[in-house]
Order: structure tokens, then C-alpha cells, then sequence
């Protein structure tokens, strides 16, 4: 089944620990780099990430996380190593451009801010249901009518994503090629959202209908079975 | 005057926003408490929009013109305060899919969502949640994601989520159109259940031969008309269905091929009676 | 006629690596055949490899004499047309005809033989006076026919249909049936999958069973059907002309000539 998210399914006391727990090691150590920004906070934070990752077995995915933000990296560095404000002391010269020590080790900080963002994050996303989350963060005080909002959202696009597969599947029936010159793909993608708009515009209706039978709009105090998950058990 | 019908239509005229055709024209019926009863017509005839009335949508969700009165115990539906509606009359679709509100996470606590917007106690909201998940055999099922679920088993879900609200009608719109066998097979237990408790029940339904065994007496829309409301092999029997081309159980068409009648003079349309005539029917030609 | 389609030792595996369809070998030339199964019998995956759309793990299908592993899903169109089951699942024109033109707009590349084709096809269904119509004006059961018309403008030589009795009335099932036959008729291979064991009977010659990513039983429709117990093991129901004919406990094609 799929769930929308970055979870990956393993058996790691990491995927056992509250998600609340991750979130808060998350927050924490974004926090943390931010209030001290040294190199040194910076290494031990992106270390100790990256070894909870690796227990819990998902350092592949975290690996190809981070390989997308590398290109905003290289960037950090360029932009940092040259015109950062606090540019004093050329280190050296590359295509007639200067880097400048500061700068660079400006650029490092920011990077090592990046990626430990990532990697803490990115314990959190790997290791946790979403759904796990938005049910610990209920439990735990969230208003339950956000929590509706952010997992009926979850819930249903994973189902728009299996309904865009089946209509990809119909238009390439029906002789749509999907590669070739912009013009293609473009009538491509108008056949692939067509479908998909007035089909979720209709189940949207329907969805409506069914909230409506169950009386969504009450005026009445609403029941909260905010601990029924605790007591079940 | 009798006022103790369940559900009273009096000359309903509905037509949809933006659309000159009538939906339903003139459609006057009444159903007594406790009644099982199915509504047949081709795709397009008003049952849909008939089931909509039924339940006050139409008008109150979709707007339109609309003439006439539906009554629920008396009562005009467009009076009623919806609060009140949703625990008195209860609405099933047929895509069980779209039907789930998507707003929780598990089967239980989909089952429990109506329950909480009307406020019921905590301690009450899990007993009858209990109650409805064990009776309908979803009790296993209560921790898992609804869509997860196979399609049998998530109209049996829509249907929980409707039934816990404890309504004294159930209004089920094609709901067996989308399933297989067996997914059919089981809903249709559900209505006998539900039938023997003694909730009114109005059912949209092309499988015939399994509806015939349920209803007391079937209504026949075509084209927003109400052509007859009447007993299932009255309306099997009508002269002229078969220029509205609707279809019969398959064993009526059978007995019709072969000129068979019960002794009330009618095709017969559940199975064990065409059964019983045919049977007769071979021994007579044997001999 | 020779085989048009012919599957020689299919299996297939999704990622998670269990095979979904083990060992198939079968071919279909122009008798009109239903494929049975329960719900998870791979009845779904098996026309997606007879479509393209899906590659085989292990084995080959040939179409027309052509591997589907050498050819893509748009050339393969123009031979093998499949009609979903959700027909809110591709129409996105605004015109009935406009959307019957797609297909074959794609393939044929010309507008006015598009056109005829399309026109021919609304005609075989029985749409040809909604031709300006919005699609999402006509009922449920009519834009199915629009999609089975959207199919058969690109004349393929393989019809294949995706549970095409859904959410359907007795009329349009009917309708749909006699399609069927006429396609046959018109020299089409006609190939369905459905759990309709009734729809089975009325209409198609061959009937195959699959059940758990085997193949069963392939055979005439009317000897099959027969077997309880392969409907059985397979979890299908007996249509209810079977039934009848064991409880009156005769032939009921003795009875009654159909």
C-alpha cells in the first residue's frame, strides 16, 4: 500500500521510537546548529544523524537525500566563496574568480546546516508512518480538525497517484506517446490532468456527500476520541 | 387517513440546477415502517436523484427546482433539522471508495467520525462503534487504513459508518454495482440483518435476482417517471416491461419464454418458485 | 485464422519479486474469450501484458507476430485496443467526437480518416446521435460505450475488455454483449475479463479460469461453467442457468432451447 512519504518499511528500534521523540531530535538539533554555528556542533550533530540513520538501516535513502541538496550545496559554495560580505583573505583563484577564506568557511557552516537538517529530518520521514505521526501529535494536544485536514490529504494522494498511473495507462492505450518534442509532452500532460482534475472533482462531490451524511457541518460540540487510541491497547 | 407511513412522497417534481429536464417528474409513493423496497429502471431513470430526495440532499446540497413534499414520519425532510435527518435516515453510494471520508486513519475511527460530529459521549460512541464493526465483521479489521481495504469490505465500512448513527431508514444506492460475488453476497446479508431489525430499507439495485428475495415491493422509474410501485412479480409480469427494456431475473425470463405462471397468475421471480414451476413444467412434458 | 496473440511460458513479478502469473501458455485467434478469477487472480495484470503496458519477467507475447518486448504500448495500439473500466479514467475533451478522435488521431495522423473512423464507431455503439454532445452529459452507461467507441475507431484486431459489466444496467450489459458477438462477427478477437459468470455464458465461446496467477482451465464456455468444481477451487459462482438446470435436474437446454 502506499502512503505518501519518504517511509521506508524496516524492523530498527529507531522505526520503534515515539515519533514525537524523532521530531523533537529533528527540531532539537536544527536548533542547536543554528544557535552555534561552528563546524565543530556541525560535525558532531551531521555524525550522530547519520549513525541513527545507519541503525536504522535507511542510510541508501538518506544518501539519495542528500545527493538532491548537493547541487544547492555547490552553489553555497560559489556564492559564499566569492561575495560574502565578510570576504577578507584570497585563498585562491579558479577561472579568474577569487574564493575568499571566510567566505568559504561561511559556505562550509551553512552546508553542514544543510545536510544535518536533512539527516535529522531525514530519521524522522525515513522511520515514521506519517500518519503514526499526525495520530502521536493529536494524542499529544494537536487540534484534531488540523490533524483531519493534514491526514485526509495524506490518505488521498496517494490514491490520486494510483488513479494518474491508470489514466497514464488508458492515454498510452490509445496511442499517446509520452517522449518527444515539448509539443508532445505537453498534449501529454493535458490528457494525464484532464482526466485526473474532473475525476477528483467528481470524487470530491461525492466525498462532500459523505461528510454531509454524517453531519461534518454540526453545530453541536463535538466528541473528541483523542485518547481512544491509548486505551484500546 | 392512515399517518403512520415511514416515508410519504407527494407529487415530487425535481429538476437539477442548469437543466431543463425533469429528474423526477410527479412521483407520489408511500412506504410503511419496517418495509424492504427496491428500485429498479435503467441508468439515468432518477434513482440516484430519487435516493438524494429521499434523504433531503436534494434540495438542501443540490438546489434546483424542486415541487412537492417528502415526508419522513410525517414530517417535511426540507423541516427537518439536518441533525436530526442523518440519525433518522441513513444514505449508502455506490462507489464505496469516495465514500470514505479520508478524515481518519483507521476503520474504527471512520466508523466513529459521524458519531463524534454529533456529539455523543465518549463511552457511547466506542460501545456502539463496537457493536456495528463486530455486526458487519469488521471488528478484525478496526486498526486498518480504510483503503486498504478490498471493495467488499469498504462498503461494509460505508455502511457501518452510516448504521452507527442508529437511523430508522436505510437508503442504498446501488451498493453491490462495484463489487464481485462475493462482496455482493455479503452486503446483501447486511440488508437482511438489518432487515429483520426491522429498519425500513429503500434499495437501488441491478442484480435482480438477489434483490427479489429481499423487497416487498420494487418502484419502477423511467425516465424521472414513476411507471409502477407495486410486488416484484407484479412488476415482472407488467405487459409492456419489456419495451422499457430493464431486464428480468433470468429465471423469469425463462418461465416467460415458456409461458409458466405461478398461481397467482404472475411469472414467477424468486428462484426456488421458478425452480418448483419448472420442475412441474418437466414432469408434465415427460409424460 | 492464425494466432493473433500467443503467450509462451509467461511469468511475471512486480518489484517485491513474488510472480504474480506462473507459467502461461496460451493463444488467442478470433473466438471470443472470457478470462474468470477472483479478486487477485492477476486477471488485471495478465491483459496488461497482452496490452504492452507490462513486460514480461520471463516467456515472450507475441502480437501479431511482433514480441511485445521490441515494440512500444503507442505502436501496439493500432492491433491491440484495451477499454478500461473506469471510463472517468481517460475522457478529458469536451466533445463526444472529439475524444472517439484521439486514438485514432494518434496513430493514423490523418483528420479525415480520423474522423470516419470515429463516426463508424459511435455508429457500432449506438452513440453516433451524441456526436457534439459533452461527454460528461451523457449517463454513466453511455460514456462507457464512449469509451468502447474510443477503442474500436482505431480499429485493432484485439479487443480486450476490463470488467466491462460494471456498474452497468441490465439493458446496457445486454448491449454490451451483443457487441461482443458483433465484433466476432467482424472477424475481432475478442478477450474480456469479468466475474459476470451470466455475462460469461450468454456471450463468449471460451472461457478461461485463472486463479491465483495459474491458469486453470481453458476450454468451450458451457463445459466449463459446468465444473463445479473448478468454479469452485477458482471461488466463482455457477451462472444461474447452471443452477436452475441441477435443481429442476434436467438440461436446461433440453427444457429450453436457447
Amino acid at each position: 500500500m502506499r502512503v505518501l512519504g519518504l517511509y521506508v518499511e524496516r524492523d530498527t528500534p529507531v522505526h520503534k521510537l515515539a515519533p514525537f521523540t524523532k521530531l523533537m531530535y529533528a527540531v532539537t538539533s536544527t536548533v542547536v546548529t543554528f544557535l552555534f554555528p561552528s563546524i565543530t556542533v556541525g560535525i558532531l550533530f551531521l555524525v550522530l544523524s547519520v549513525f541513527l540513520n545507519t541503525i536504522a538501516r535507511v542510510l541508501k535513502h538518506l544518501i539519495a537525500l542528500l545527493m538532491v541538496v548537493s547541487v544547492l550545496s555547490i552553489s553555497i559554495f560559489l556564492i559564499q566563496g566569492m561575495f560574502y560580505v565578510g570576504n577578507y583573505t584570497p585563498l585562491f583563484s579558479l577561472l579568474r574568480l577569487t574564493f575568499y577564506k571566510e567566505g568559504l568557511l561561511r559556505a562550509v557552516v551553512l552546508v553542514l546546516r544543510l545536510f544535518n537538517m536533512i539527516s535529522a529530518f531525514g530519521i524522522l520521514m525515513l522511520t515514521t508512518r506519517p500518519s503514526d505521526l499526525i495520530d502521536d501529535l493529536v494524542r499529544r494536544g494537536l487540534s484534531p480538525n488540523v490533524g483531519y485536514v493534514i491526514a485526509s490529504v495524506l490518505q488521498i494522494v496517494p490514491q490520486m497517484l494510483s488513479t494518474a498511473t491508470r489514466i497514464i495507462d488508458a492515454q498510452r492505450s490509445r496511442g499517446l506517446e509520452m517522449n518527444g518534442s515539448f509539443h508532445k509532452r505537453f498534449k501529454a500532460f493535458l490528457a494525464l490532468i484532464g482526466p485526473l482534475v474532473l475525476g477528483s472533482l467528481l470524487e470530491a462531490r461525492e466525498r462532500a456527500l459523505a461528510l454531509e451524511i454524517r453531519w461534518f457541518e454540526a453545530r453541536t460540540k463535538r466528541t473528541f476520541l483523542k485518547d481512544f487510541s491509548e486505551s484500546k491497547r | 387517513m392512515g399517518s403512520t407511513e415511514k416515508i410519504k412522497i407527494e407529487s415530487l417534481t425535481y429538476a437539477y440546477p442548469f437543466s431543463d429536464k425533469n429528474a423526477l417528474e410527479n412521483i407520489s409513493f408511500s412506504i410503511m415502517p419496517g418495509e424492504c423496497v427496491g428500485i429498479i429502471g435503467r441508468n439515468g431513470a432518477g434513482k440516484s436523484t430519487l435516493c438524494l430526495a429521499l434523504t433531503g440532499l436534494v434540495p438542501k446540497f443540490f438546489k434546483g427546482r424542486y415541487s412537492g413534499k417528502v415526508l419522513l414520519d410525517g414530517e417535511d425532510v426540507r423541516q427537518i433539522s439536518y441533525e436530526k435527518l442523518v440519525t433518522k435516515i441513513g444514505l449508502v453510494l455506490q462507489n464505496p471508495f469516495s465514500q470514505i471520508t479520508g478524515a481518519r486513519i483507521t476503520v474504527y475511527e471512520e466508523v466513529a467520525f459521524g458519531l463524534e460530529n454529533l456529539g455523543i459521549p465518549r463511552d457511547e460512541i466506542k460501545q456502539r462503534v463496537e457493536a456495528v464493526l463486530k455486526a458487519l465483521d469488521l471488528w478484525e479489521k478496526r486498526d486498518e487504513n480504510p483503503f486498504e481495504l478490498s471493495g467488499g469490505q469498504l462498503q461494509k465500512l460505508a455502511i457501518a459508518s452510516v448504521l452507527v448513527l442508529q437511523p430508522e431508514v436505510l437508503v442504498l444506492d446501488e451498493p453491490t454495482s462495484q463489487l464481485d460475488s462475493g462482496g455482493t453476497k455479503e452486503v446483501f446479508e447486511i440488508i437482511s440483518q438489518m432487515k429483520s431489525q426491522g429498519i425500513t430499507i429503500v434499495l437501488v439495485e441491478h442484480k435482480y435476482e438477489m434483490l427479489v428475495e429481499y423487497v416487498d415491493k420494487i418502484i419502477f422509474l423511467q425516465e424521472g417517471k414513476m411507471i409502477a410501485f407495486d410486488e416484484a412479480e407484479k412488476i415482472f409480469s407488467l405487459p409492456e416491461i419489456d419495451e422499457y427494456m430493464v431486464g428480468e431475473p433470468i429465471y423469469t425470463k425463462l418461465c416467460k419464454k415458456l409461458n409458466l405462471k405461478n398461481s397467482r397468475g404472475y411469472y414467477p421471480v424468486k428462484f426456488s418458485e421458478a425452480v418448483g414451476i419448472l420442475r412441474e413444467a418437466r414432469c408434465g412434458s415427460d409424460r | 485464422m492464425d494466432l493473433i496473440v500467443k503467450v509462451e511460458n509467461l511469468w511475471f513479478s512486480y518489484k517485491s519479486g513474488k510472480f504474480v502469473l506462473k507459467n502461461i501458455n496460451v493463444s488467442f485467434d478470433g473466438v471470443s474469450t472470457a478470462i474468470v478469477g477472483q479478486n487477485g487472480a492477476a486477471k488485471t495484470t495478465f491483459v496488461k501484458i497482452l496490452k504492452g503496458l507490462l513486460k514480461p519477467t520471463m516467456g515472450d507475447v507475441w502480437i501479431n507476430g511482433v514480441n511485445t518486448k521490441e515494440t512500444t504500448v503507442a505502436q501496439l495500439a493500432k492491433v491491440v485496443g484495451l477499454v478500461f473500466q473506469d471510463p472517468s479514467e481517460q475522457i478529458f475533451k469536451s466533445k463526444v467526437i472529439d475524444e472517439v478522435m484521439f486514438g485514432p488521431l494518434n496513430i493514423f495522423r490523418d483528420k479525415q480518416y480520423s474522423y470516419q473512423m470515429a463516426i463508424e464507431a459511435l455508429k457500432l455503439v449506438g452513440l453516433d446521435g451524441k456526436v457534439n454532445e459533452h461527454p460528461y452529459d451523457l449517463t454513466l452507461s453511455e460514456r462507457k460505450l464512449l469509451c468502447i467507441a474510443s477503442v474500436l475507431a482505431m480499429d485493432p484486431k484485439v479487443v480486450i475488455f476490463d470488467e466491462p459489466t460494471i456498474a452497468q444496467d441490465r439493458y446496457h450489459i445486454k448491449k454490451i454483449g451483443e457487441l461482443v458477438l458483433e465484433l466476432e462477427k467482424n472477424g475481432k478477437t475478442v478477450i474480456a475479463i469479468t466475474h459476470d459468470m451470466d455475462f460469461v455464458f450468454d456471450y463468449f465461446k471460451r472461457t478461461l479460469v485463472l486463479h491465483r496467477g495459474n491458469l486453470l482451465v481453458d476450454g468451450k464456455t458451457d463445459e466449463i461453467l459446468q465444473r463445479e468444481d473448478v468454479l469452485k477451487a477458482a471461488g466463482l459462482d455457477t451462472p444461474y442457468i447452471f443452477k436452475i438446470s441441477s435443481s429442476v435436474g434436467t438440461v436446461i437446454s433440453k427444457l429450453f432451447p436457447i
